[in-house]
Parts: structure tokens; sequence; C-alpha cells
């Protein structure tokens, strides 16, 4: 029993994160029909600039609460910025071209800030400060459960709220949703699809940067290829609740972490990600629209 | 046909590569040709085909690792594991096809990029203890022809050349044959393409299974070439240039398809020093080409028909 709790508080710790990091990949394929290979480096990019953020600010001393926040407010700002200009130089040249000249231009950015990120920060694993959050744990029945797992799981559950709410409620996320089901139609409807496009690349980012320091705090890690791992499972997660899709995203994300957890727990670790990759073969043959249905615009 | 003799005159001048460059570069002129292989078989599936294939380097790793075992442990002469590990990499290649043709473009490319996964994973991990786990294999014999063993640098530069050769004149006859055509019906409009009468499951499966085959013998090629095999040489960012490779270059075209190869693989060698900006490079390149000549460096001529 002790077990099951555990991997069930670590599998809502990523699966919160993923989620965040799905969320990217979903809007931006919602609205463009566009794998973002680059979101993932996107997001880690994101962890590397949040930690340089610390220990610059703390110059060696204790890196308090305040820091912490300010870290992520630099991340997020910075990654957004690099969301909008990667879609303005590497995406929207090609949005009437062939469909595989955008793939092979988003994984020609993916490649370039994956390998940015090593000529900047070297190939080496950077370690997160540990004292960054209070060491606090709670017990739970056998489990334990840490104050940065509490934070991610709190973090990502309001910012998907807030997500969902934005999208359903207001009238710029009523754009966002036209914008994906018929490109055209919300042109005509008055719709400035081009804004819709670059708010989606300033959202899915922000959110990414935020999963990308996530990662870091709770592995206490970072390291130049993370970003394909990362990515592929976010993209996964996306996939899984359907892509397109944002409450989808969300489910997905939960998902996956959960599956993962106990993958990891009860069966052997080596054959945990390929197990994860069977997974998401079968659902692609099985239900490819996902749990919740695909909701994409279609490419004109 | 101009085009293609200046080929045939161009491949045969390179037989003669060896008299004239040093050994290193006899090695990096061999390994041209090996991806060469490779990237033409990507572009059987993905330039003519149209399927979005993202996990080309397992066909690759197969081939590799079907002559790596025969030939450690069964001591199996090199050149007669080349139609084994062509035809399990076919086999392998058709079967995984069966499922995922059905697949719509994106979901397929995910699909690919799975099966990519999980074979490196199972490479990694050593089933039944033949795959060597993350090590892989090592100690693969030399290749012999008639007693002559094919040890010196320049022989196996002319095996793979040869075998580049052959897998050109297939890929040149491949455009005026029967499945050429209906690879390129299919891709252009599969509906009008099947009431028309071809079968595109089956027109699908063969060139996924002839293209999978193909990369088998690179693998073969390959796995000689380094004498050892390991799960890093087929991970998932293997496939990604070589997918790369078929849309920079052009899809469909034969010199679009080497240049591409050229690019990833040669110019890389003549830039040494700065090995750690290639992929940084690369990616701006990647990105660069597409926004200015989303059709690919050289796109293929439209055949009168």
């Amino acid at each position: 029993m002790g077990t099951f709790i555990q991997q069930l508080i670590n599998g809502l710790t990523v699966g919160g994160i993923f989620a965040l990091i799905a969320l990217g990949y979903t809007m931006v394929y919602g609205v463009m029909r566009l794998i973002n290979f680059a979101h993932g480096d996107l997001c880690i990019l994101g962890a590397f600039i949040g930690l340089t953020t610390l220990t610059s600010a703390a110059g060696g001393g204790h890196p308090g609460a305040g820091l912490l926040l300010l870290a992520f407010v630099v991340s997020v700002i910075v990654i957004a910025v690099a969301g909008v200009a990667l879609e303005r130089i590497a995406y929207r040249p090609l949005r009437k071209a062939d469909r595989l000249a955008a793939v092979v231009s988003a994984l020609g950015a993916s490649m370039m800030i994956e390998n940015g990120i090593m000529l900047v920060w070297g190939p080496q694993v950077h370690v997160f400060p540990s004292n960054l959050l209070p060491a606090t744990t709670w017990h739970l029945a056998g489990a334990t459960i840490s104050f940065v797992q509490v934070m991610i799981i709190l973090a990502s559950l309001v910012l998907m709220i807030a997500l969902y709410l934005f999208v359903n409620h207001t009238r710029f996320g009523t754009a966002i949703r036209a914008a994906a089901i018929d490109q055209d139609a919300a042109r005509l409807m008055g719709i400035n699809v081009n804004r819709v496009i670059a708010s989606v690349f300033i959202i899915g980012p922000a959110l990414g940067a935020i999963g990308g320091l996530f990662i870091g705090i709770y592995y206490r890690e970072a390291y130049f290829t993370m970003g394909w791992t990362y990515g592929l499972y976010a993209f996964i997660a996306a996939i899984l609740g359907g892509i397109g899709n944002i409450p989808g995203a969300m489910l997905g994300g939960v998902l996956l972490g959960l599956f993962n957890a106990f993958a990891a727990g009860y069966v052997s670790s080596s054959w945990q990600d390929a197990i994860t990759f069977g997974l998401l073969i079968v659902i692609l043959l099985v239900r490819p629209t996902g749990l919740l249905g695909e909701r994409v615009a279609e490419k004109v | 046909m101009r085009r293609a003799k200046l080929g045939t005159l161009i491949w045969a001048a390179g037989l003669a590569l060896p008299f004239a460059l040093d050994s290193s570069w006899v090695s990096v002129a061999a390994f041209f040709a090996i991806y060469a292989i490779t990237a033409l078989s990507e572009d059987i599936i993905l330039g003519r085909a149209g399927i979005f294939d993202m996990g080309h380097a397992v066909y690759f790793g197969i081939g590799a690792y079907v002559t790596a075992i025969l030939n450690t442990t069964l001591n199996i002469p090199i050149l007669l594991t080349i139609p084994v590990a062509m035809l399990v990499a076919a086999g392998v290649g058709a079967l995984l096809s069966a499922p995922l043709i059905r697949l719509r473009g994106d979901y397929l490319l995910v699909a690919t990029i799975g099966f990519n996964a999980i074979f490196v994973l199972a490479m990694q991990n050593n089933p039944g203890g033949i795959t060597g786990g993350s090590d892989g294999i090592t100690g693969i014999g030399v290749p012999t022809l008639f007693g002559l063993q094919l040890e010196s640098q320049s022989s196996m530069f002319w095996l793979d050349w040869v075998a580049l050769g052959a897998v050109l004149l297939l890929m040149h006859n491949l455009d005026g044959c029967e499945f050429g055509r209906a690879l390129r019906y299919l891709k252009q409009d599969e509906l009008a393409a099947s009431t028309l009468g071809v079968d595109a499951r089956k027109v699908k499966t063969l060139a996924f299974a002839l293209g999978a085959g193909l990369a088998g013998l690179a693998g073969t090629l390959f796995a000689v070439q380094l004498s050892t095999v390991s799960p890093s040489s087929f991970l998932f960012t293997e496939s990604v240039t070589l997918f790369a490779i078929v849309i920079v270059g052009g899809q469909g075209s034969i010199p679009g398809v080497l240049f591409g190869t050229a690019l990833m693989f040669v110019v890389p060698q003549i830039f040494r020093g700065l090995a750690e900006y290639r992929y940084f490079v690369f990616g701006i390149a990647m990105i660069a080409v597409m926004v200015l000549r989303p059709q690919g460096l050289l796109p293929r001529k439209r055949i009168a028909t």
C-alpha cells in the first residue's frame, strides 16, 4: 500500500510537469498542425536560464524564495520571446509550403537550441542547489511527500485551471478555439489568425519554461539533451489525450506520469521507456484520436 | 539520359578515389557510400512513397546486427550474411508497415519514432544475450571474395562503392518501372491512383520492404567498415538526419539525396576541428534551406509523361 501511494504521488508530480509541457505541443498542433519538435528544447532552455538566474543573483549565497520567483519570471519571459521568434523565423514562412518542410525546419530548430545550450553551458550535467525549498516532508500511509512535490502538483493544477478558463471563457480564448477549427472561417469572422498563432507561441513556451524549471528543481539536474527525452514524453502525453485538445493534454500528462511511475515501481526500470513507447504505438493503432478526441485545424 | 550518363561517369571516376586520397579520406568516402545507400533507401519510403518514416535507423541497425551476430557467433562469412541481413530488415519493414500505413501522416511519423526508441532500448537490454548490451558486438570479421581478404580500407571502399552503384542503378530504373510509377501516382493522389487500379496497401508495403531491405544492406557494410556495432549508431538522431537528407536534398531526386548525404556526412569531416559546432550549424542550415528552398536543394526534375 505504501508503495502504491508513493508511486501515485511521484506519478502525479511528474504527470503535472508532463501536462505543462504537453500543452505547448497540443496548442501549436491544434492551430497549425505542426509538431513543434523544438518545444522540449525550449523548456529545458528555460531550466538553464532559471538556474543561471538563481546562481548569478545569489552570488554564492543562499538563494531565497524571492530569488526562486525571479528565476521563474526571467525564464518565462525569455522562453516566451524565444517561442515567438522561432515562429516568426522558422515556421511562418513555411505555412503554405509542403508539410515536410516545416517538420524539417522544426527538427533543425530543435537541433540548434539543444546544441546552442551545449555551446553556452557545456555538455556536463548541471546540479541545481539543494536548499532552494524547505526540506519539509509529510508522511501518509507509509509514503513520503516532499514540499517540492506539493508545490509542483499545486502549481501545475492552478496553471492548468487558469489556462482552461482563459481558453474557454474569454474572447481571445474563443478566437484560439475558432482558429483551431478552421483558420479561413476564423479569418472571415475578423479574427487575426497571426495574433492567435503568436499567442499560442507565447502561452505554450511560457508554460513549458515553468515545466522545464520544475524538472530541474525536482530531479535537481539539467543537461542539454534533456529536451528530447522530456519533450518526447510530453508529446506522447499530448497524443494520449488527443492532439489539439487542451483538457486532453492535461489528462494525458497526468495519466502518462502515473503510468511511468507505476511501470518504474513494479516493472524493471530498464524496460520502462520501451513500455511507454509501446503504449504510444498501441494508442496510435487503437485510438489515434486520443482519449478525448483530436481538435485540429484543417490544413489549407 | 544525359544525366544518367554523367552519373555513371562520376561513379566510375569514384572507383579511382583510393589512388588519389590517403586512407583516412578513403574511409570517409566509404562512409559516404554507406550513408548514401541508407539515404536512398529512406527516399524510397519517404520521398517516393510519401510515407513519413522517421525511424529508418531501425532497418539500418537490423542489417548491422544480423551481420554482426551471424558472423561472430556462427562464423558465417560476411558476404553470405548480406542476403540474410537484407531479408530480415525487409521482413521487419513489411511487418511494421502493416499497422503503420493505416495511420495518417503525423501519427505515422510519431509511431516510427516510437519503433526507433524501442529498437535502441531492446538492443541495450541485450535480449537473450545476443546483442551485447550497450557495448554492442565487437570483432566482426573481414569479408572474403574468391579467397581474397578484403581487408585494406581501399578494398572495403570498393565493396561499398560497388554496392552504391548497384543501388543507384536500381533507383534509376525505379523511375520507369510499373512499381515506381505506382508510387508516384499514389503520392500525388492516393484516391485517384486507387480508382485506376493501384493497390495502395500492397504498393506501400512493398516500398517499405524495399527501403528497409536496402537499409539492411547498408547496415551490413557499416558493421564491416567499423568491425563493431553498438546501439548508439542507430539512435533516433540518425533517423532524423536521414529524414532531413531526403527533404533538404530533394524528395525523389537521386542527385539531391546524394548531395544531402555529402552535406550531412562529408562536410563535417572537413571541419573536424569545429566538431562541437557541427549540429548547431546543421540546425540553422536546416531552417535556412527550408525557408529559402522548401522544395529542397536539388529538387526532382519533372518527368514528361
